[in-house]
């Protein structure tokens, strides 16, 4: 993989580790979003499509309400691309939520240190803040944002040096068998905590029907198509 | 069922209790016991936008909760009562013995207080009450959403 | 709510960014107050900065609700300090925005709009539609969010104080009471479809495996839940297979 190629992905990722709390909140944070156009940078548009679907389920686990602490799926999806095209086809995608999910790990804690960080510039701050210094205030609101953009980069860089480690070492060492495992292993994983997130987010009230009447309108269609 | 959940929260009712809780414990009512919450009907207004019509909202000043409690423990749905301060939920304590838990779920900056985890900043003040209302033998833990480790109250006072 | 001032697009345009200064301190506050500076220009009355300041002051601290609807708060506490409502007003009117605005907007978009869309992207991607799937995710949610944001900040300068009132819009209160069983509904749908797209590289052997895989995962999930987290289930069920992988050649 060439380094123009790194460097654009490195630029995507921050976008969308940006966008996921910070600047604009437009969702391209999404991993349906992040993985094909990380895909459509690589020419490989269908595992990023593939990735995209295993992550947004992933996804589905995850609330992002008040200072709960959640791993961050968008910079990792990107990673999981790259690092996807160790396998030919379908069979680099267990690699590909390997590196992810690590991915996602270090985004969860990054974003914790962001607003730690944010927080103590605050506290430096607050004379300032409190006489309505409107300079000041601004100020700090930049550099949050800055502080986040370094984050993202740095945590899109880390796991494409991951993806590029796991295609350089970790492919080589397994046979086709255990690739296909891994692959086997990440899907169901993935279609486990989709289900299990949404059935806690669904919970046992009303919603509870219309999701089983989604499950069988999806099954029927699932059949027919 | 019975009142599930006994929550110091200074949002009262935001999503971490109507979705964070309120799915997985199928919630089925919040008692919000605030004095001056029970008197101004635009803040009421303001609360019962935030859940949804399902679930039934009630607001109580800390004397109308201590008479009700009875009965919402024995109410047949799944409650959650919330107070905006250690102060109130201490009063309640002092005046019935049915709060054996309670539940530090957020508890924000403001001048003199200190953090102690990252939603929950208290004064030395506020730390000494939550400890004495724990040695009276009070479960008291701090946890935001249902998916985080309870955090025992030595911990972080 | 014929106003449209060059103030209120600045205003518009900073709470895009209303999260960026995101910290457990005063979580959205900074991010606010910044947001409703440009409003509160016309506070400073021949050079006299006393009033301006105060409200920056007020506008900065600690709150926290959904993102797409700080506008409300934004646009109701500085149309508050123009009617030169007093601090305490102001920081109650805050207050209790804080809570019930986090609420209605979780509801509505984080598990409603959100993953509504989403899994109708999945289901699109699922049924081979590909990139224009996902490019017609971008654009409806879009949509939704970019209205969202526009109306808070409108409806809070709009009714100031009295902004509980703009919350009783029946299409806001039809769109909370649906957007939970339309999740439920659209996510039900696409998890077979996703299902079926997923599996349909893998031989018949494999995806038997990977089918037992789930259902047992799913099960484990929702029995432990609050002890085990899906990223970690998901290393760890890669980890197994690493090690199986290695060990079965």
């Amino acid at each position: 993989m060439s380094l123009e190629l790194q460097l654009v992905l490195l630029a995507w990722g921050t976008l969308v580790g940006l966008d996921l709390i910070s600047v604009p909140q437009m969702m391209i944070a999404r991993p349906i979003v992040a993985g094909p156009v990380a895909g459509a940078i690589l020419g490989d548009v269908a595992t990023g499509l593939a990735l995209g679907v295993v992550f947004e389920l992933f996804q589905y686990d995850i609330l992002p309400v008040g200072a709960a602490r959640y791993p961050e799926y968008g910079p990792a999806t990107v990673a999981a691309v790259s690092a996807a095209q160790a396998g030919a086809g379908t069979f680099g995608l267990g690699f590909g939520v390997l590196v992810g999910l690590t991915t996602g790990l270090l985004g969860g804690v990054s974003l914790h240190l962001v607003h730690r960080l944010n927080a103590r510039a605050v506290d430096a701050s607050a004379a300032a803040l409190e006489a309505g210094d409107p300079r000041v205030l601004l100020r700090l609101h930049v550099a949050g944002i800055v502080r986040d953009a370094a984050r993202a980069a740095l945590v899109t860089g880390v796991g494409l040096v991951l993806a590029q480690l796991t295609r350089l070492f970790l492919a080589g060492a397994y046979t086709l068998r255990g690739v296909a495992g891994l692959a086997v292993a990440g899907v169901a994983g993935a279609l486990a905590v989709g289900t299990a997130g949404t059935l806690r987010r669904v919970g046992r009230g009303p919603g509870l029907r219309w999701f089983v009447a989604g499950l069988a309108g999806g099954s029927v269609v699932a059949w027919l198509s | 069922m019975t009142i599930a959940l006994y929550r110091i929260d200074d949002r009262l009712i935001h999503g971490q209790v109507v979705v964070g809780w309120g799915q997985p414990l199928n919630l089925g009512f919040v008692v919000l016991v605030d004095d001056a919450v029970r008197d101004s009907p635009w803040e009421q207004d303001l609360y019962r936008m935030g859940v949804p019509p399902h679930i039934e909202v009630v607001f109580a000043s800390v004397a109308e909760a201590a008479r009700g409690l009875p009965q919402w423990e024995a109410d047949s749905r799944t409650g959650i009562l919330l107070a905006g301060d250690i102060a109130t939920l201490a009063a309640l304590g002092a005046n019935s013995h049915q709060i054996k838990r309670i539940n530090v779920g957020g508890i924000h900056h403001r001048t003199g207080r200190r953090e102690r985890l990252r939603y929950v900043y208290l004064t030395d003040a506020e730390a000494a009450q939550l400890r004495e209302l724990a040695a009276r033998g009070i479960e008291i833990t701090a946890q935001d959403v249902p998916t985080a480790r309870p955090v025992p109250v030595a911990e972080f006072t | 709510m014929a106003f449209v001032t060059p103030a209120l697009g600045q205003s518009l345009l900073r709470l895009f960014t209303v999260q960026g200064s995101w910290n457990y301190e005063r979580m959205q506050g900074i991010g606010v107050g910044v947001a409703e500076e440009p409003l509160l220009r016309p506070l400073v009355r021949n050079g006299d900065q006393t009033a301006y300041r105060a409200a920056v002051a007020r506008g900065a601290h600690f709150f926290n609700a959904h993102p797409y609807l700080c506008g409300l708060v934004v646009g109701a506490a500085a149309r508050a300090e123009h009617e030169r409502a007093a601090p305490e007003q102001v920081e109650r009117l805050r207050a209790a925005l804080c809570g019930p605005l986090g609420s209605l907007g979780d509801r509505l978009v984080w598990t409603g709009w959100l993953p509504c869309t989403t899994a109708l992207a999945i289901a699109g991607v699922a049924l081979g539609l590909g990139l224009p799937a996902v490019g017609a995710f971008l654009v409806v949610y879009n949509l939704g969010h970019v209205a969202l944001r526009w109306w808070a900040l409108r409806a809070g300068w709009a009714y100031g104080l009295r902004v509980g009132s703009a919350l009783h819009q029946p299409l806001l209160q039809r769109a909370a009471a649906w957007s939970g069983p339309a999740m439920a509904l659209a996510v039900g749908l696409a998890l077979p479809l996703a299902a079926r797209y997923l599996a349909a590289p893998f031989p018949t052997g494999a995806r038997a495996v990977l089918a037992g895989l789930a259902a047992t995962g799913t099960a484990l999930l929702v029995w432990r839940r609050g002890q085990l987290d899906g990223l970690r289930f998901g290393l760890l069920l890669l980890v197994a297979a690493l090690v199986v992988g290695q060990a079965w050649r």
